[in-house]
């Protein structure tokens, strides 16, 4: 590619689609019956799991290997167990697991993270696009390098700077959510703040120009004028960033310590190691009831992530 | 980018009810928020001050000290400088302590033997073996115990020697025998439950007296001495290594075998044979890099690891790519019935939290039992073969991979101007030439970061090979590094399972050297995709 | 901005000043009376609060039990601030040589009278040490694999080759790809692995003069061993064990009926009695050698912060003195469906009886801290050679494990 093509095609894509607004008939069946073929297969493809998760969740049998497509004997004993913190190990004792804790401790790690890394990020990402400044270069090509070395590549860091900070500073220590989520925050910068800058990029500096002349205050323009333009880019960083938190486990098993401050992930997890036994039914229960508000989640915000998810890199 | 004057924002976006809630904290709210979150900054820094003060940490309160200032004069000495650090600097502080000091901080312990058997200090190790070389001597006595106080009220233990019937008071001057009568023993425990002229110690007390217990030593013969085990018991103990402070050495008493400090944080024999535990933690240079590099057992599956973690991440990035973009331009027709719907059922791979799907796949692949072969029909070894499991492994994580690069190709494709193809198709272009002139060109550039971000973090995608494979099937001579795994569940595996537990260093000399590969490899493509060039 | 900036920094001292306060008062609290920190696990938990606190009500102290999952008591013993550290642990013994090496846990004296109430091996189990070896745990149960036979389906065997000819009647009839379900899976499990492994003439290691285990004598590819290897060989053939059966796998062939035979530990005695099915649990009749599980031994250590909080002698006392005792042996194996180790406190239950029977002559699963190296590998090496077609040779792949063993151990 050269930088001539580069030039083209930047310009040629941030052009408005003039066609996006017509309308065309509808084509033919004849003519898109492989488009349906395709997608029915993947379809199948991608809700094959799924399915499976859904049969074993209501069937009886604690096992994922004698899963047919439809439950034999459909009961609701899996999620009832769940719900009571009453799943039974192979050993005949209890398991102390309060899924309902670790879907909300989940939760509030996830949305939290999400919700705080937005915003750190969003902040960064306007200084970069708006201001000139020394060391501007250098930061966003940092933030690029840095973000290749993820976090969990330092655990045994990680959990000694965390083990410390608990000494000095008991909410921020071991087993703390807090602390969770604040080395969670250490992540949000980086990629999402180039996706943020892209499209800060993308607003007109015309726009805060009028407002600097109305006499607002760059914080006041950033708040008032950026963020509520950016909102599309913003669900979108924020719901990877969920998602992404969500599916953590090597830092949440190596800062969480007690059944009552566990996330899903490193809970859930004790339910298929061969060490308890693997109790897929009750698994497949919390994995279902844990899916779906995501999937709900994702789906209804889906209009916005097809754009905001391409948005920032186009105008890299 | 301000040469690229883009008239609006791509989606015209009407200001809801969340935008006008954002700009409501704009003004003086946003004002009392910013000086409300400053004072509480401000407040735990003191808090923490007086901890670091308290136990002497000066360089800690130095830095703690510095990074508070510059903070609250960053937002309230308004200076040209300070207005864009405004905005960077929230971020850069977690940015700081929790990626770039943990990173500075593996570095560290990379040098160092932390691992099983070395993770206290050399001095409570001495201290530890010292205890451990502990032994009763022969026809060492034992003894049920009851402290007590004397007329004085200093700490005496009453004893009661279990063979001989014979009662002592034992204080640090050594034991003096009492007068059987004097002492009331009782018949089931053989403990004693009155002493004549002393107070036995109960309850509450007795347990507030625990360091002292543990301090009092009744000297007995040559270097024995009794000591009290719990609050009941004592027993008499001898020394079997000596400590020499001048030599740096400890010395077995039976045999004078000399045990020294290896500088690898152990006391080991003279004859290299004999360690003593616990080590400590230490710094031991660049011996476990010079491991890494040297040591067959972990340089030649650390190639071949290697190797299968570029090819994984590859293939998984490029076929992700290729599928999500083929279902992207099959379903990127206008007024194709159902659109949204296909479009809503594909992205929910991405959605589900992959963890779940994960450990989902890995039930369903067994070979002998699970639902994939008996619905296929097939035989297929997924997870016990080495090339199978590979296949599998790239499988789930396409899989899992397809939806993001599906939206993400979506999203180029219906950025992409019609006129441009309609113009190519005028110009006489055929489908699949449109498609590799036009198409194609106009799609990387929109997802080549991706792909690029994408690599990096399949690169490390440790849940994917974890909890599909754990890094197995195993067919080499080494359970170390199995047949899928990839660096990071490699270095996991370093981590908690060689030698004698966990090795801590080993793991973290992994890392830095992952890093090195990872941050070369992505700059190189980052750059040639023109990220960062494109920044003024 | 600038006229505000004298209030706010004013402001921010104000917050500054009462975060000092509330700080240097946090300092200054401190615990009145002994409390004795315990980590359990959760079936146990019960017993080991009621045991702890009988102990407790007698002594003036109090009681403090927290649970965790049994694995991660080991695990984050060596992670914990001293603050939240337990002073006494529920602990398995073969975890004994890792934490000794790390200083985590002290050692401790039984009297001889106490020592003599428990068997040998149950003592030896909890003791370690490089240059003198010292007892670091009071054993409260035990536990070991044993083969439940489905008396239904099959006649108990005597002999081995009775086993193998029942075993694979049963697997033809039910059409099944396995004679005796044994539980291996992709990741390996030398621990049920180890009655065919012993038969066979197998051990992990050898112990020296001293009669202390020998990191540097490894039987994993020893002769005997590998004199009888091709058996493995001919099992893999006529698919008496598959590795593809993994745990849940080889419980539901047992439990459905499709297999006449079930190697599994007391912790399934319970599904085993609500199963309906006729059963006996035996020691696997002997191969070459007697076919021994592998012996666990659960107990009670102390901690080395039990001398950072200032309770370690009540610590002590109550691992010691107390729970040593028949009475509290008693209930707390109870609570977690095993035999408790003291012999004068005798499981009552049948079935659980069977699984202590079947433990004749079984070996402690080795408790210095070089074991790490040894589960996957050995493991991987019944995975290799009995995964039906395509299976390497067992000599060979007992002969890779040993030397991959060697080079991490080093």
């Amino acid at each position: 590619m050269t930088t001539t093509d580069h030039t083209e095609l930047t310009a040629a894509v941030a052009a408005p689609r003039a066609a996006k607004a017509i309308r065309r008939d509808r084509p033919k069946l004849k003519d898109t019956w492989w488009r349906h073929a395709v997608a029915i297969t993947a379809m199948v493809i991608a809700l094959f799991p799924v399915v499976y998760t859904l049969s074993s969740a209501f069937n009886r049998d604690n096992s994922l290997q004698g899963a047919t497509l439809v439950p034999t004997h459909v009961t609701l004993h899996n999620f009832g167990n769940l719900l009571h913190n009453n799943v039974t190990l192979k050993s005949g004792g209890k398991t102390d697991a309060p899924y309902l804790r670790w879907v909300f401790n989940s939760m509030v790690i996830a949305g939290t993270t999400a919700l705080l890394t937005t915003l750190l990020g969003a902040l960064a990402a306007y200084a970069f696009s708006r201001f000139r400044f020394k060391g501007r270069r250098f930061g966003m090509i940092a933030l690029l390098l840095i973000q290749v070395f993820p976090q969990f590549l330092a655990v045994v860091a990680i959990y000694l700077l965390v083990y410390n900070l608990g000494n000095v500073f008991g909410p921020l220590g071991i087993n703390s959510i807090l602390a969770v989520v604040v080395v969670y925050l250490g992540g949000s910068m980086g990629v999402q703040t180039w996706l943020l800058k892209g499209f800060f990029d993308t607003i007109p500096n015309e726009l805060d120009e009028s407002a600097r002349v109305d006499g607002a205050t760059p914080a006041q323009i950033f708040w008032g004028v950026v963020l509520p333009l950016a909102l599309p880019v913003l669900i979108v960083v924020a719901l990877i960033s969920f998602i992404f938190t969500l599916n953590d486990y090597v830092l949440a098993s190596a800062l969480l310590q007690t059944n009552d401050h566990f996330t899903l992930s490193v809970g859930m997890f004790g339910w298929v190691n061969q060490q308890y036994g693997q109790l897929w039914g009750p698994f497949c229960a919390g994995a279902l009831m844990a899916m779906i508000p995501v999937v709900i989640l994702f789906l209804s915000l889906q209009r916005w992530i097809v754009g905001g998810l391409t948005a920032g890199s186009v105008k890299g | 980018m301000s040469e690229i004057a883009a008239p609006t924002p791509r989606a015209p976006f009407k200001p809801g009810l969340i935008a006008r809630a954002i700009a409501l904290f704009s003004g003086l709210p946003g004002m009392i928020i910013k000086f409300v979150l400053l004072a509480i900054l401000n407040a735990l820094a003191v808090w923490a001050a007086y901890v670091l003060i308290d136990r002497g940490k000066w360089i800690s309160l130095a830095i703690l000290v510095a990074a508070t200032l510059l903070i609250d004069y960053i937002y309230l000495a308004p200076r040209s400088w300070t207005l864009p650090a405004k905005f960077i600097v929230p971020g850069t502080v977690f940015l700081l302590a929790f990626q770039i000091v943990p990173i500075i901080y593996t570095i560290e312990i990379a040098f160092t033997n932390y691992s099983t058997g070395h993770i206290i200090s050399r001095a409570d190790a001495i201290q530890a073996i010292k205890v451990n070389s502990l032994q009763p001597p022969a026809n060492g006595r034992q003894f049920e115990m009851a402290p007590a106080r004397d007329a004085d009220g200093k700490l005496v233990l009453i004893l009661h020697d279990d063979s001989s019937g014979a009662v002592y008071a034992g204080t640090k001057k050594g034991l003096q025998p009492l007068a059987k009568p004097t002492v009331t023993i009782s018949p089931d425990t053989g403990q004693p439950t009155a002493a004549k002229g002393y107070t036995l110690i109960k309850g509450a007390e007795l347990f507030s007296l625990d360091a002292q217990l543990r301090a009092l030593e009744i000297p007995t013969k040559g270097d024995s001495a009794i000591q009290a085990q719990g609050v009941s018991q004592a027993v008499e103990l001898q020394p079997t290594l000596r400590y020499d402070s001048a030599k740096n050495a400890f010395v077995r008493i039976s045999d004078g075998t000399v045990f020294r400090d290896n500088g690898r944080g152990s006391f080991v024999s003279v004859n290299g044979k004999e360690e003593l535990e616990p080590g400590w933690k230490t710094y031991i240079g660049f011996h476990n890099f010079g491991k890494l590099a040297n040591d067959p057992l972990y340089r030649s599956p650390f190639v071949k690891v290697f190797v299968w973690t570029f090819v994984f991440a590859g293939l998984v990035v490029g076929l992700s790519f290729a599928v999500g973009l083929f279902l992207a331009i099959t379903l990127d027709k206008k007024g194709l019935r159902f659109q949204s719907f296909y479009r809503s059922v594909l992205v929910i791979p991405w959605a589900m939290p992959a963890f779940l799907a994960l450990l989902i796949w890995a039930g369903l692949l067994n070979d002998d039992f699970g639902v994939v072969n008996k619905i296929l029909h097939l035989h297929i070894p997924w997870l016990f073969d080495a090339n199978w499991a590979r296949v599998s492994v790239v499988l789930v994580s396409v899989w899992l991979g397809v939806p993001y690069f599906f939206l993400v190709s979506l999203g180029a494709l219906q950025s992409i101007p019609a006129e441009l193809t309609e113009a190519a198709r005028v110009d006489g272009g055929a489908g699949w030439a449109i498609f590799r002139r036009v198409t194609l060109p106009l799609v990387l550039v929109a997802v080549g970061p991706l792909l690029v971000a994408s690599f990096a973090f399949n690169f490390n995608n440790f849940n994917n090979i974890y909890f599909l494979t754990q890094g197995g099937p195993y067919t080499g001579t080494s359970s170390i590094a199995g047949s899928t795994d990839i660096l990071i569940s490699y270095t996991y595996k370093l981590a908690i399972a060689t030698g004698k537990g966990q090795d801590y260093a080993l793991a973290s000399a992994v890392s830095i050297v992952i890093f090195f590969i990872v941050a070369t490899i992505s700059g190189a493509m980052f750059y040639r995709t023109k990220a960062i060039r494109s920044v003024q | 901005m600038h006229h505000s900036l004298k209030r706010m920094w004013a402001l921010i001292g104000v917050i500054a000043a009462i975060a000092a306060v509330a700080a240097s008062s946090a300092g200054a609290s401190h615990k009145a009376g002994p409390t004795i920190v315990i980590w359990t696990d959760t079936d146990r938990a019960a017993a080991v609060t009621k045991v702890a606190n009988d102990w407790a009500a007698s002594n003036g102290a109090t009681i403090q039990v927290v649970t965790k999952n049994f694995g991660d008591i080991r695990d984050n013993l060596g992670t914990v601030s001293a603050a939240d550290a337990p002073d006494v642990i529920t602990a398995a013994h073969d975890w004994t040589g890792q934490l000794a090496a790390n200083g985590l846990v002290e050692p401790i004296f039984l009297s001889s009278a106490t020592k003599a109430s428990f068997p040998s091996y149950t003592l030896n189990a909890f003791s370690y040490g490089t240059a003198v070896k010292k007892l670091y745990g009071v054993p409260v149960a035990v536990e070991n694999i044993g083969l439940v036979v489905n008396t239904k389906l099959a006649k108990v065997p005597t002999t081995f080759s009775q086993l193998e000819t029942e075993a694979l009647q049963v697997k033809k009839a039910k059409h099944q790809t396995f004679g005796i379900a044994v539980q291996q899976g992709s990741g390996g499990d030398a621990y049920h692995m180890y009655p065919f492994f012993s038969g066979l003439g197998g051990y992990v290691f050898g112990t020296n003069k001293a009669g202390n285990l020998d990191p540097s004598d490894i039987g994993v590819a020893n002769p005997t061993l590998l004199k009888n290897a091709h058996l493995i060989d001919k099992w893999n053939k006529e698919g008496l064990i598959s590795s593809k059966v993994d745990s849940s796998a080889a419980q539901n062939a047992f439990l459905k009926g499709q297999a006449a035979f079930w190697i599994t530990g007391p912790w399934n005695a319970d599904t085993l009695k609500k199963s309906g099915l006729t059963f006996k649990v035996i020691q696997m009749p002997a191969i070459a050698k007697p076919s021994v599980p592998f012996l666990g031994v659960q107990g009670f250590m102390v901690t080395k912060y039990a001398t950072v909080h200032g309770v370690d002698s009540a610590a002590k006392d109550l691992v010691t003195s107390f729970m040593a005792t028949p009475a509290a042996q008693t209930q707390l194996a109870a609570a977690n469906g095993r035999p408790p180790a003291n012999v004068k406190a005798k499981s009552s239950d049948p079935v659980l009886q069977q699984f202590s029977a079947a433990s004749k002559g079984g070996v402690p699963m080795p408790n210095i801290p070089q074991m790490s190296s040894v589960w996957s590998d050995l493991g991987q090496a019944w995975v290799r050679s009995t995964k039906g077609s395509g299976a390497m040779a067992a000599s060979k792949s007992f002969k890779a494990a040993a030397r991959s063993i060697a080079a991490k151990i080093g």
